[in-house]
Protein backbone atom coordinates (compact mmCIF):
# COMPACT_ATOMS: atom_id res chain seq x y z
CA UNK A 1 0.00 0.00 0.00
CA UNK A 2 0.99 3.99 -0.62
CA UNK A 3 1.99 6.07 1.84
CA UNK A 4 -0.19 8.77 1.25
CA UNK A 5 -0.51 12.19 2.42
CA UNK A 6 -2.67 11.66 5.44
CA UNK A 7 -0.03 8.53 6.78
CA UNK A 8 2.71 10.96 6.31
CA UNK A 9 0.93 13.37 8.76
CA UNK A 10 0.13 10.26 11.33
CA UNK A 11 3.78 9.05 11.36
CA UNK A 12 5.27 12.02 11.66
CA UNK A 13 2.71 13.18 14.51
CA UNK A 14 3.77 9.48 16.28
CA UNK A 15 7.69 10.54 15.51
CA UNK A 16 6.91 13.78 17.13
CA UNK A 17 9.02 15.61 14.12
CA UNK A 18 7.25 18.38 13.08
CA UNK A 19 7.19 18.40 9.07
CA UNK A 20 6.26 21.62 7.41
CA UNK A 21 4.25 21.52 3.90
CA UNK A 22 7.24 22.03 1.70
CA UNK A 23 9.40 19.21 2.97
CA UNK A 24 6.12 16.68 3.20
CA UNK A 25 6.03 16.58 -0.54
CA UNK A 26 9.49 15.06 -0.87
CA UNK A 27 9.34 12.91 2.48
CA UNK A 28 6.74 10.80 1.48
CA UNK A 29 8.15 10.70 -1.87
CA UNK A 30 11.22 9.45 -0.73
CA UNK A 31 9.14 6.85 1.85
CA UNK A 32 7.28 5.52 -0.75
CA UNK A 33 10.59 4.64 -2.62
CA UNK A 34 11.79 2.84 0.81
CA UNK A 35 8.37 1.19 0.95
CA UNK A 36 8.71 0.20 -2.48
CA UNK A 37 12.22 -1.44 -1.95
CA UNK A 38 11.16 -3.25 1.14
CA UNK A 39 7.88 -4.68 -0.34
CA UNK A 40 10.10 -7.71 -1.93
CA UNK A 41 9.77 -9.14 1.57
CA UNK A 42 6.07 -9.96 0.60
CA UNK A 43 7.76 -12.71 -1.98
CA UNK A 44 9.14 -14.97 0.69
CA UNK A 45 6.88 -18.03 2.49
CA UNK A 46 7.84 -17.53 6.02
CA UNK A 47 5.00 -19.81 7.16
CA UNK A 48 6.47 -21.63 10.25
CA UNK A 49 9.67 -19.66 10.33
CA UNK A 50 10.29 -18.20 14.02
CA UNK A 51 11.32 -14.45 14.76
CA UNK A 52 15.33 -14.34 14.98
CA UNK A 53 16.47 -13.68 18.25
CA UNK A 54 20.62 -14.22 19.07
CA UNK A 55 19.75 -16.83 21.57
CA UNK A 56 17.99 -17.12 25.37
CA UNK A 57 19.65 -14.60 28.26
CA UNK A 58 21.30 -16.88 30.97
CA UNK A 59 19.54 -16.29 34.24
CA UNK A 60 22.99 -16.66 36.04
CA UNK A 61 24.74 -14.19 33.33
CA UNK A 62 22.71 -11.23 34.19
CA UNK A 63 23.97 -8.70 36.82
CA UNK A 64 22.29 -8.63 40.22
CA UNK A 65 19.32 -6.10 40.43
CA UNK A 66 21.34 -4.22 43.02
CA UNK A 67 21.26 -0.15 44.00
CA UNK A 68 23.75 1.92 42.55
CA UNK A 69 24.28 5.12 43.64
CA UNK A 70 24.70 7.95 41.35
CA UNK A 71 24.90 11.38 42.76
CA UNK A 72 27.02 13.87 40.62
CA UNK A 73 23.96 15.48 39.49
CA UNK A 74 25.41 18.74 38.42
CA UNK A 75 27.11 16.89 35.95
CA UNK A 76 24.36 16.02 34.45
CA UNK A 77 22.38 19.28 34.57
CA UNK A 78 25.38 20.99 33.07
CA UNK A 79 24.08 19.79 29.48
CA UNK A 80 21.03 22.58 30.01
CA UNK A 81 20.41 25.81 30.39
CA UNK A 82 16.74 24.77 31.09
CA UNK A 83 16.67 24.02 34.49
CA UNK A 84 15.75 25.22 38.08
CA UNK A 85 17.39 24.33 41.32
CA UNK A 86 17.93 20.10 40.26
CA UNK A 87 15.28 19.87 37.82
CA UNK A 88 14.75 20.42 34.08
CA UNK A 89 12.18 22.97 33.07
CA UNK A 90 9.69 22.33 30.64
CA UNK A 91 6.85 23.95 29.28
CA UNK A 92 3.77 24.07 31.50
CA UNK A 93 2.29 20.61 31.31
CA UNK A 94 -0.80 20.91 33.71
CA UNK A 95 -3.15 23.97 33.62
CA UNK B 1 63.20 9.67 12.27
CA UNK B 2 61.70 12.57 11.15
CA UNK B 3 57.72 12.84 11.95
CA UNK B 4 56.47 11.96 8.64
CA UNK B 5 58.24 8.48 8.77
CA UNK B 6 56.76 8.21 12.40
CA UNK B 7 53.35 8.50 11.45
CA UNK B 8 53.20 6.09 9.06
CA UNK B 9 54.04 3.45 11.74
CA UNK B 10 51.14 1.48 13.37
CA UNK B 11 50.51 0.44 16.53
CA UNK B 12 52.97 -2.84 16.57
CA UNK B 13 55.79 -0.79 14.97
CA UNK B 14 55.12 1.77 17.29
CA UNK B 15 54.72 -0.29 20.03
CA UNK B 16 57.92 -1.37 19.38
CA UNK B 17 59.70 1.68 18.97
CA UNK B 18 58.79 3.01 22.08
CA UNK B 19 59.22 -0.33 24.04
CA UNK B 20 63.19 -0.44 22.67
CA UNK B 21 62.87 3.22 23.65
CA UNK B 22 63.81 4.80 20.45
CA UNK B 23 61.04 7.11 20.35
CA UNK B 24 58.95 8.35 23.38
CA UNK B 25 55.27 8.53 23.65
CA UNK B 26 55.04 12.37 23.64
CA UNK B 27 57.41 12.66 20.50
CA UNK B 28 55.09 10.16 18.75
CA UNK B 29 51.82 11.99 19.74
CA UNK B 30 53.39 15.81 18.89
CA UNK B 31 54.14 14.18 15.43
CA UNK B 32 50.13 13.06 15.21
CA UNK B 33 49.08 16.34 16.67
CA UNK B 34 50.85 18.11 13.68
CA UNK B 35 49.73 15.95 10.81
CA UNK B 36 45.82 16.32 12.18
CA UNK B 37 46.49 20.23 12.54
CA UNK B 38 47.98 20.17 8.69
CA UNK B 39 44.53 17.99 7.86
CA UNK B 40 41.74 20.58 7.96
CA UNK B 41 41.02 19.82 4.42
CA UNK B 42 40.18 16.40 5.13
CA UNK B 43 37.99 17.14 7.98
CA UNK B 44 38.26 13.96 9.88
CA UNK B 45 38.83 15.09 13.45
CA UNK B 46 36.19 17.48 14.57
CA UNK B 47 36.90 17.59 18.17
CA UNK B 48 40.27 17.79 19.60
CA UNK B 49 41.38 16.62 22.65
CA UNK B 50 45.90 17.60 22.40
CA UNK B 51 45.89 18.68 26.36
CA UNK B 52 44.83 14.96 27.45
CA UNK B 53 46.75 13.21 25.09
CA UNK B 54 50.14 15.11 25.86
CA UNK B 55 49.37 14.45 29.07
CA UNK B 56 48.66 10.99 29.24
CA UNK B 57 52.11 10.70 26.63
CA UNK B 58 53.90 12.24 29.56
CA UNK B 59 52.31 9.69 31.68
CA UNK B 60 52.83 6.21 29.25
CA UNK B 61 56.44 7.95 28.86
CA UNK B 62 57.28 7.41 32.75
CA UNK B 63 55.22 3.69 32.43
CA UNK B 64 57.36 2.44 29.85
CA UNK B 65 59.54 0.00 30.18
CA UNK B 66 58.04 -0.64 34.17
CA UNK B 67 55.80 -3.66 35.51
CA UNK B 68 52.95 -1.13 35.16
CA UNK B 69 53.04 -1.26 31.41
CA UNK B 70 50.04 -2.58 29.34
CA UNK B 71 49.23 -3.52 25.96
CA UNK B 72 48.42 0.11 23.79
CA UNK B 73 51.09 2.16 26.34
CA UNK B 74 51.82 5.61 24.71
CA UNK B 75 49.43 4.52 21.25
CA UNK B 76 47.64 7.53 19.94
CA UNK B 77 44.03 6.38 19.09
CA UNK B 78 41.06 8.44 17.18
CA UNK B 79 37.74 7.67 18.74
CA UNK B 80 34.44 7.93 16.45
CA UNK B 81 32.53 10.77 17.61
CA UNK B 82 29.31 7.97 18.25
CA UNK B 83 31.16 6.66 21.46
CA UNK B 84 30.83 8.96 24.26
CA UNK B 85 34.16 10.03 26.39
CA UNK B 86 33.92 11.70 29.85
CA UNK B 87 33.99 15.01 29.33
CA UNK B 88 35.02 15.64 25.81
CA UNK B 89 32.16 16.83 23.42
CA UNK B 90 30.35 13.88 22.29
CA UNK B 91 27.45 14.63 19.30
CA UNK B 92 27.18 11.64 16.67
CA UNK B 93 27.64 14.15 14.19
CA UNK B 94 24.25 15.76 15.32
CA UNK B 95 23.08 18.81 15.90
CA UNK B 96 20.42 17.48 17.95
CA UNK B 97 22.92 16.39 20.75
CA UNK B 98 24.22 19.74 20.31
CA UNK B 99 27.25 20.76 23.06
CA UNK B 100 26.60 17.15 24.59
CA UNK B 101 29.24 16.61 26.96
CA UNK B 102 28.94 13.46 28.45
CA UNK B 103 29.64 12.73 32.27
CA UNK B 104 30.59 8.85 31.57
CA UNK B 105 32.90 6.96 29.75
CA UNK B 106 31.93 4.38 27.09
CA UNK B 107 33.08 0.71 28.14
CA UNK B 108 35.15 0.48 25.09
CA UNK B 109 36.96 3.61 24.85
CA UNK B 110 37.95 3.06 28.85
CA UNK B 111 39.23 0.01 27.98
CA UNK B 112 41.76 1.61 25.59
CA UNK B 113 42.55 4.13 28.49
CA UNK B 114 42.72 1.16 30.88
CA UNK B 115 45.30 -0.34 28.03
CA UNK B 116 47.09 3.21 28.06
CA UNK B 117 46.39 4.38 24.87
CA UNK B 118 46.50 8.12 23.99
CA UNK B 119 43.49 9.80 22.83
CA UNK B 120 44.03 12.31 20.05
CA UNK B 121 40.18 13.72 19.23
CA UNK B 122 37.03 12.38 17.89
CA UNK B 123 36.36 11.69 14.72
CA UNK B 124 33.82 12.83 11.51
CA UNK B 125 30.95 10.49 11.16
CA UNK B 126 28.11 10.36 9.10
CA UNK B 127 24.72 11.29 11.53
CA UNK B 128 23.72 8.55 14.04
CA UNK B 129 26.27 6.36 11.81
CA UNK B 130 23.49 6.53 9.51
CA UNK B 131 24.84 6.88 5.99
CA UNK B 132 27.37 5.22 3.83
CA UNK B 133 29.66 8.42 2.42
CA UNK B 134 29.60 10.94 5.58
CA UNK B 135 27.33 13.10 3.73
CA UNK B 136 24.74 13.58 6.29
CA UNK B 137 27.46 14.54 9.34
CA UNK B 138 26.52 18.22 10.72
CA UNK B 139 29.90 18.79 10.73
CA UNK B 140 29.86 18.65 6.50
CA UNK B 141 31.69 15.05 4.79
CA UNK B 142 35.13 14.16 5.38
CA UNK B 143 37.20 13.93 2.33
CA UNK B 144 39.37 10.62 1.31
CA UNK B 145 42.93 11.13 1.04
CA UNK B 146 42.66 8.92 -2.13
CA UNK B 147 42.15 10.33 -5.14
CA UNK B 148 41.80 8.94 -8.63
CA UNK B 149 44.35 9.15 -10.97
CA UNK B 150 44.75 12.35 -12.71
CA UNK B 151 41.54 13.85 -10.83
CA UNK B 152 41.18 16.74 -8.26
CA UNK B 153 37.67 15.30 -7.29
CA UNK B 154 36.82 14.92 -3.92
CA UNK B 155 36.01 11.19 -2.88
CA UNK B 156 33.89 9.52 -0.28
CA UNK B 157 36.25 8.13 2.81
CA UNK B 158 32.78 5.72 3.13
CA UNK B 159 30.31 5.92 5.94
CA UNK B 160 29.23 6.21 8.19
CA UNK B 161 32.94 5.84 9.89
CA UNK B 162 34.43 7.84 7.34
CA UNK B 163 36.44 10.18 9.58
CA UNK B 164 37.77 7.24 11.16
CA UNK B 165 38.97 5.72 7.98
CA UNK B 166 40.42 8.81 6.56
CA UNK B 167 42.29 9.28 9.68
CA UNK B 168 44.15 6.00 9.75
CA UNK B 169 44.67 6.06 5.92
CA UNK B 170 46.20 10.01 6.00
CA UNK B 171 48.26 9.00 9.03
CA UNK B 172 46.28 11.43 12.05
CA UNK B 173 46.57 8.45 14.28
CA UNK B 174 47.85 4.95 14.52
CA UNK B 175 44.22 3.37 14.95
CA UNK B 176 40.54 4.42 15.12
CA UNK B 177 37.82 3.41 16.72
CA UNK B 178 34.75 2.57 14.39
CA UNK B 179 31.17 1.14 14.71
CA UNK B 180 29.79 -1.23 12.37
CA UNK B 181 25.61 -1.98 11.91
CA UNK B 182 25.34 -2.74 8.27
CA UNK B 183 28.80 -2.30 6.96
CA UNK B 184 29.89 0.96 8.42
CA UNK B 185 33.39 -0.33 9.99
CA UNK B 186 33.86 -2.32 5.97
CA UNK B 187 33.06 -0.09 3.64
CA UNK B 188 34.77 3.02 4.86
CA UNK B 189 37.96 0.45 5.13
CA UNK B 190 37.70 -0.95 1.42
CA UNK B 191 37.54 2.96 0.27
CA UNK B 192 40.43 3.54 1.99
CA UNK B 193 42.57 1.18 1.91
CA UNK B 194 42.46 0.33 5.42
CA UNK B 195 41.29 -3.02 7.45
CA UNK B 196 38.28 -2.70 9.19
CA UNK B 197 37.26 -5.47 11.50
CA UNK B 198 33.24 -6.12 12.54
CA UNK B 199 33.34 -8.34 15.38
CA UNK B 200 31.05 -11.15 16.19
CA UNK B 201 27.95 -9.38 18.01
CA UNK B 202 28.19 -9.26 21.38
CA UNK B 203 32.04 -9.09 21.14
CA UNK B 204 32.62 -5.70 22.42
CA UNK B 205 30.47 -3.67 24.96
CA UNK B 206 27.75 -1.28 23.45
CA UNK B 207 27.92 0.54 26.67
CA UNK B 208 28.43 3.95 25.75
CA UNK B 209 28.26 3.88 21.94
CA UNK B 210 25.18 6.19 21.05
CA UNK B 211 22.58 3.67 20.05
CA UNK B 212 21.56 3.39 16.36
CA UNK B 213 19.92 -0.28 16.10
CA UNK B 214 20.69 -1.99 18.83
CA UNK B 215 20.54 -5.74 17.90
CA UNK B 216 23.23 -4.18 14.76
CA UNK B 217 25.41 -2.01 16.12
CA UNK B 218 29.31 -3.14 17.24
CA UNK B 219 32.43 -1.72 17.44
CA UNK B 220 35.60 -2.76 16.17
CA UNK B 221 39.04 -1.28 14.80
CA UNK B 222 39.50 0.79 11.81
CA UNK B 223 43.94 -0.22 11.55
CA UNK B 224 46.61 0.08 8.99
CA UNK B 225 47.14 -3.64 8.95
CA UNK B 226 46.13 -6.69 10.46
CA UNK B 227 48.37 -7.45 13.08
CA UNK B 228 47.33 -4.09 14.91
CA UNK B 229 43.28 -4.77 14.39
CA UNK B 230 44.43 -8.00 16.06
CA UNK B 231 46.19 -6.26 19.15
CA UNK B 232 43.24 -3.22 19.18
CA UNK B 233 40.49 -5.52 18.97
CA UNK B 234 41.93 -7.85 22.18
CA UNK B 235 41.73 -4.42 24.25
CA UNK B 236 38.24 -3.51 23.08
CA UNK B 237 36.75 -7.37 23.73
CA UNK B 238 35.44 -8.53 26.53
CA UNK B 239 32.01 -8.72 29.05
CA UNK B 240 30.96 -6.26 30.29
CA UNK B 241 27.85 -6.25 33.14
CA UNK B 242 26.53 -2.69 31.76
CA UNK B 243 25.33 -4.42 28.37
CA UNK B 244 23.41 -8.05 28.87
CA UNK B 245 23.89 -9.06 25.04
CA UNK B 246 27.52 -8.65 25.93
CA UNK B 247 29.14 -12.27 25.60
CA UNK B 248 30.31 -13.97 28.49
CA UNK B 249 33.45 -15.58 26.89
CA UNK B 250 36.78 -15.61 27.19
CA UNK B 251 38.97 -12.86 24.89
CA UNK B 252 41.51 -14.48 22.92
CA UNK B 253 45.18 -13.35 21.92
CA UNK B 254 44.22 -12.31 18.42
CA UNK B 255 48.18 -11.55 17.81
CA UNK B 256 49.43 -14.94 18.80
CA UNK B 257 46.75 -16.45 16.26
CA UNK B 258 48.22 -14.65 13.35
CA UNK B 259 51.12 -16.95 11.12
CA UNK B 260 49.91 -19.98 11.46
CA UNK B 261 49.58 -21.25 7.59
CA UNK B 262 46.28 -21.68 6.33
CA UNK B 263 46.93 -24.50 4.31
CA UNK B 264 43.32 -27.29 4.09
CA UNK B 265 41.58 -24.16 4.99
CA UNK B 266 37.55 -24.17 3.40
CA UNK B 267 37.00 -21.12 1.63
CA UNK B 268 33.67 -20.71 0.68
CA UNK B 269 32.23 -18.32 -2.40
CA UNK B 270 28.87 -17.53 -2.10
CA UNK B 271 27.43 -17.86 -5.87
CA UNK B 272 24.70 -15.05 -4.56
CA UNK B 273 27.84 -12.66 -4.42
CA UNK B 274 30.61 -13.13 -6.75
CA UNK B 275 29.09 -13.45 -9.79
CA UNK B 276 26.25 -10.70 -10.42
CA UNK B 277 28.55 -8.16 -11.26
CA UNK B 278 30.48 -10.14 -13.58
CA UNK B 279 33.27 -8.38 -15.13
CA UNK B 280 33.78 -5.74 -12.41
CA UNK B 281 36.61 -4.64 -10.59
CA UNK B 282 35.22 -5.61 -7.11
CA UNK B 283 35.50 -9.14 -8.54
CA UNK B 284 38.76 -8.76 -10.50
CA UNK B 285 39.76 -8.05 -6.89
CA UNK B 286 37.99 -10.94 -5.71
CA UNK B 287 39.91 -13.19 -8.13
CA UNK B 288 43.08 -12.25 -6.69
CA UNK B 289 42.74 -13.19 -3.39
CA UNK B 290 40.96 -16.58 -4.37
CA UNK B 291 44.61 -17.12 -6.40
CA UNK B 292 46.57 -16.29 -3.11
CA UNK B 293 44.96 -18.40 -0.96
CA UNK B 294 44.75 -21.33 -3.64
CA UNK B 295 48.57 -20.62 -3.88
CA UNK B 296 48.62 -21.07 -0.02
CA UNK B 297 46.71 -24.75 0.13
CA UNK B 298 43.32 -23.44 1.01
CA UNK B 299 40.54 -25.62 -0.82
CA UNK B 300 38.01 -23.10 -2.72
CA UNK B 301 33.90 -24.16 -2.43
CA UNK B 302 31.36 -22.73 -4.16
CA UNK B 303 28.10 -22.58 -1.89
CA UNK B 304 24.97 -20.50 -1.38
CA UNK B 305 23.14 -18.28 0.68
CA UNK B 306 19.88 -18.41 -1.14
CA UNK B 307 17.96 -15.35 0.84
CA UNK B 308 21.28 -13.12 -0.14
CA UNK B 309 18.58 -10.68 -2.26
CA UNK B 310 16.34 -10.03 1.15
CA UNK B 311 19.11 -9.29 2.94
CA UNK B 312 18.98 -5.08 2.07
CA UNK B 313 14.72 -5.10 2.59
CA UNK B 314 15.40 -6.90 5.99
CA UNK B 315 18.37 -4.41 6.83
CA UNK B 316 16.01 -1.36 5.90
CA UNK B 317 12.89 -2.33 7.88
CA UNK B 318 14.37 -3.36 10.85
CA UNK B 319 17.56 -1.07 11.87
CA UNK B 320 15.30 2.18 10.88
CA UNK B 321 12.49 0.37 13.08
CA UNK B 322 15.52 0.15 16.17
CA UNK B 323 16.29 3.58 15.21
CA UNK B 324 12.90 4.99 15.61
CA UNK B 325 12.94 3.39 19.36
CA UNK B 326 16.42 4.43 20.26
CA UNK B 327 16.19 8.16 19.19
CA UNK B 328 12.60 8.89 20.86
CA UNK B 329 14.86 9.81 23.81
CA UNK B 330 16.11 12.99 22.49
CA UNK B 331 13.49 15.29 23.31
CA UNK B 332 15.40 18.86 24.07
CA UNK B 333 14.65 18.08 27.73
CA UNK B 334 17.68 17.24 29.51
CA UNK B 335 20.30 17.97 26.64
CA UNK B 336 21.78 18.26 23.47
CA UNK B 337 19.43 21.23 21.45
CA UNK B 338 15.71 22.65 22.55
CA UNK B 339 13.96 24.47 19.86
CA UNK B 340 13.10 28.16 20.65
CA UNK B 341 9.47 28.21 21.74
CA UNK B 342 6.30 30.48 21.01
CA UNK B 343 4.84 31.90 24.07
CA UNK B 344 1.86 29.24 23.96
CA UNK B 345 3.98 26.03 23.03
CA UNK B 346 2.76 23.00 24.77
CA UNK B 347 5.15 20.42 25.31
CA UNK B 348 4.48 18.74 22.11
CA UNK B 349 5.69 21.52 19.93
CA UNK B 350 8.98 21.45 22.45
CA UNK B 351 9.36 17.72 20.98
CA UNK B 352 8.35 18.28 17.69
CA UNK B 353 10.26 21.67 16.94
CA UNK B 354 13.30 20.20 18.84
CA UNK B 355 12.88 16.79 16.67
CA UNK B 356 12.67 18.46 13.61
CA UNK B 357 15.53 21.40 14.02
CA UNK B 358 17.71 18.77 15.34
CA UNK B 359 18.09 15.61 13.27
CA UNK B 360 18.89 15.59 9.80
CA UNK B 361 17.25 14.68 6.45
CA UNK B 362 18.53 10.94 6.30
CA UNK B 363 17.69 10.58 9.92
CA UNK B 364 14.45 12.03 10.31
CA UNK B 365 13.34 9.38 7.34
CA UNK B 366 14.73 6.33 8.90
CA UNK B 367 12.74 7.56 12.16
CA UNK B 368 9.51 8.11 10.13
CA UNK B 369 9.96 4.97 8.20
CA UNK B 370 11.10 2.93 11.70
CA UNK B 371 7.38 4.45 12.72
CA UNK B 372 5.47 3.22 10.19
CA UNK B 373 6.69 -0.16 9.86
CA UNK B 374 6.21 -0.76 14.29
CA UNK B 375 3.01 0.90 13.38
CA UNK B 376 -0.82 -0.55 13.69
CA UNK B 377 -2.02 -2.21 10.68
CA UNK B 378 1.63 -2.88 9.17
CA UNK B 379 3.61 -4.27 11.81
CA UNK B 380 3.06 -7.68 11.09
CA UNK B 381 3.46 -6.90 7.25
CA UNK B 382 6.91 -5.27 7.56
CA UNK B 383 8.58 -5.96 11.09
CA UNK B 384 7.75 -9.03 12.05
CA UNK B 385 8.23 -10.52 8.51
CA UNK B 386 11.47 -8.99 8.20
CA UNK B 387 12.04 -10.67 11.32
CA UNK B 388 11.17 -14.16 9.99
CA UNK B 389 13.49 -13.49 7.29
CA UNK B 390 16.41 -12.35 9.42
CA UNK B 391 16.36 -16.24 10.72
CA UNK B 392 16.24 -17.57 7.37
CA UNK B 393 19.16 -15.72 6.51
CA UNK B 394 21.15 -16.55 9.83
CA UNK B 395 19.84 -20.15 8.89
CA UNK B 396 21.60 -20.10 5.38
CA UNK B 397 24.73 -19.23 7.24
CA UNK B 398 24.55 -21.83 9.71
CA UNK B 399 24.36 -24.52 6.73
CA UNK B 400 27.43 -22.85 4.90
CA UNK B 401 29.55 -22.76 7.68
CA UNK B 402 28.92 -26.96 8.05
CA UNK B 403 30.77 -26.98 4.72
CA UNK B 404 33.53 -24.20 4.70
CA UNK B 405 35.74 -22.20 7.47
CA UNK B 406 35.43 -18.53 5.79
CA UNK B 407 33.56 -17.07 3.36
CA UNK B 408 35.22 -14.60 1.02
CA UNK B 409 32.98 -11.69 -0.60
CA UNK B 410 33.39 -8.13 -2.85
CA UNK B 411 33.62 -5.23 0.42
CA UNK B 412 31.76 -2.93 -1.80
CA UNK B 413 30.43 -3.11 -5.57
CA UNK B 414 33.20 -0.49 -6.34
CA UNK B 415 35.66 2.26 -5.63
CA UNK B 416 35.22 5.55 -3.17
CA UNK B 417 32.67 7.56 -5.29
CA UNK B 418 32.82 11.07 -5.81
CA UNK B 419 30.95 13.37 -3.14
CA UNK B 420 27.01 14.53 -4.14
CA UNK B 421 27.06 11.57 -6.85
CA UNK B 422 25.18 8.73 -5.10
CA UNK B 423 21.55 8.85 -3.21
CA UNK B 424 20.53 12.74 -3.74
CA UNK B 425 17.56 11.83 -6.18
CA UNK B 426 17.26 8.18 -4.19
CA UNK B 427 17.50 6.91 -0.72
CA UNK B 428 17.67 3.97 -1.79
CA UNK B 429 20.53 3.84 -4.59
CA UNK B 430 22.89 4.90 -1.05
CA UNK B 431 21.44 1.98 0.36
CA UNK B 432 22.72 -0.57 -2.10
CA UNK B 433 25.89 0.57 -1.02
CA UNK B 434 25.89 -2.08 2.21
CA UNK B 435 24.39 -4.60 -0.07
CA UNK B 436 27.80 -7.05 0.65
CA UNK B 437 28.24 -6.02 4.33
CA UNK B 438 24.80 -5.93 5.65
CA UNK B 439 24.44 -9.98 5.60
CA UNK B 440 26.87 -10.47 8.21
CA UNK B 441 25.36 -7.68 10.40
CA UNK B 442 22.15 -9.58 10.32
CA UNK B 443 23.71 -12.58 11.05
CA UNK B 444 25.49 -11.48 13.77
CA UNK B 445 28.89 -12.86 12.23
CA UNK B 446 32.68 -11.21 12.41
CA UNK B 447 33.78 -9.93 9.00
CA UNK B 448 36.60 -8.54 7.97
CA UNK B 449 37.77 -5.96 4.83
CA UNK B 450 41.20 -6.21 3.74
CA UNK B 451 42.74 -3.77 0.97
CA UNK B 452 43.76 -5.92 -2.05
CA UNK B 453 45.34 -3.80 -3.83
CA UNK B 454 44.46 -0.34 -6.55
CA UNK B 455 41.41 -0.75 -9.24
CA UNK B 456 41.86 1.09 -12.55
CA UNK B 457 40.99 4.62 -11.04
CA UNK B 458 43.87 4.06 -8.62
CA UNK B 459 41.84 3.67 -6.12
CA UNK B 460 41.91 1.47 -3.16
CA UNK B 461 39.54 -1.30 -2.88
CA UNK B 462 39.02 -4.18 0.00
CA UNK B 463 37.68 -7.83 -0.03
CA UNK B 464 35.56 -9.41 2.51
CA UNK B 465 36.23 -12.25 4.82
CA UNK B 466 33.07 -13.44 7.19
CA UNK B 467 33.29 -15.97 9.71
CA UNK B 468 31.48 -18.42 12.24
CA UNK B 469 30.46 -16.58 15.39
CA UNK B 470 33.55 -16.08 17.43
CA UNK B 471 36.03 -17.12 15.48
CA UNK B 472 37.69 -13.55 14.77
CA UNK B 473 40.97 -15.60 15.05
CA UNK B 474 40.73 -17.71 12.14
CA UNK B 475 39.41 -14.31 10.30
CA UNK B 476 42.49 -12.22 11.64
CA UNK B 477 44.94 -15.05 10.76
CA UNK B 478 43.54 -15.01 6.89
CA UNK B 479 43.71 -11.98 6.44
CA UNK B 480 46.84 -11.91 7.73
CA UNK B 481 48.28 -14.62 5.34
CA UNK B 482 46.43 -12.73 2.53
CA UNK B 483 48.17 -9.28 3.15
CA UNK B 484 51.55 -10.60 3.61
CA UNK B 485 51.55 -12.11 -0.06
CA UNK B 486 49.38 -9.20 -1.18
CA UNK B 487 52.15 -6.31 0.48
CA UNK B 488 49.33 -3.36 -0.57
CA UNK B 489 50.82 -0.33 0.47
CA UNK B 490 48.81 2.64 1.67
CA UNK B 491 50.30 5.64 0.69
CA UNK B 492 47.71 8.26 -0.75
CA UNK B 493 49.67 11.32 -2.09
CA UNK B 494 49.81 14.35 0.29
CA UNK B 495 47.76 16.60 -1.08
CA UNK B 496 46.10 18.08 1.57
CA UNK B 497 48.82 19.94 3.84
Amino acid sequence: MEIDTETVVKIARLSRIKINEGESVDIQKDLNRIVEFVRKLGEIDIDGIDEFNFGKTKIEDMRKDSVTIYDNTDDILKNTKNKNQDFFTVPKIVE
Amino acid sequence: MNEVELTQLGIKDSRDLLNKKEISATELTNAYIQNIEESSKLNAFIEKTFDKALMQASKADKIIGTDSQKSLCGIPLGIKDLFCCKNVKTQAASDILENFIPPYESTVTQKLWNEQAIMLGKLNMDEFAMGSSNETSTYGPVINPWKSTGSHDSLTPGGSSGGSSAAVAANLCTGATGTDTGGSIRQPASFTGTVGLKPTYGRCSRWGIIAFASSFDQAGPITKNVTDSAIMLKAMSGFDPLDSTSAKIDVPDYEQALGKDIKGLRVGLAKEYGLQNGDSEANRKLEEAIKILKNMGAEIVEVSLPHTEFALPTYYVLAPAEASSNLARYDGVRYGHRAKLDTNDSILELYEKTRSEGFGTEVKRRILIGTYVLSSGYYDAYYKRAQKVRSLIKNDFDEVFKKVDIILTPTTPSSAFPLGSKGTQDPVEMYMNDIFTVPANLAGLPALSLPVGLDELGLPLGVQLIGNNWQEPLLLNTAFNLENTLAFENNPKKWWA
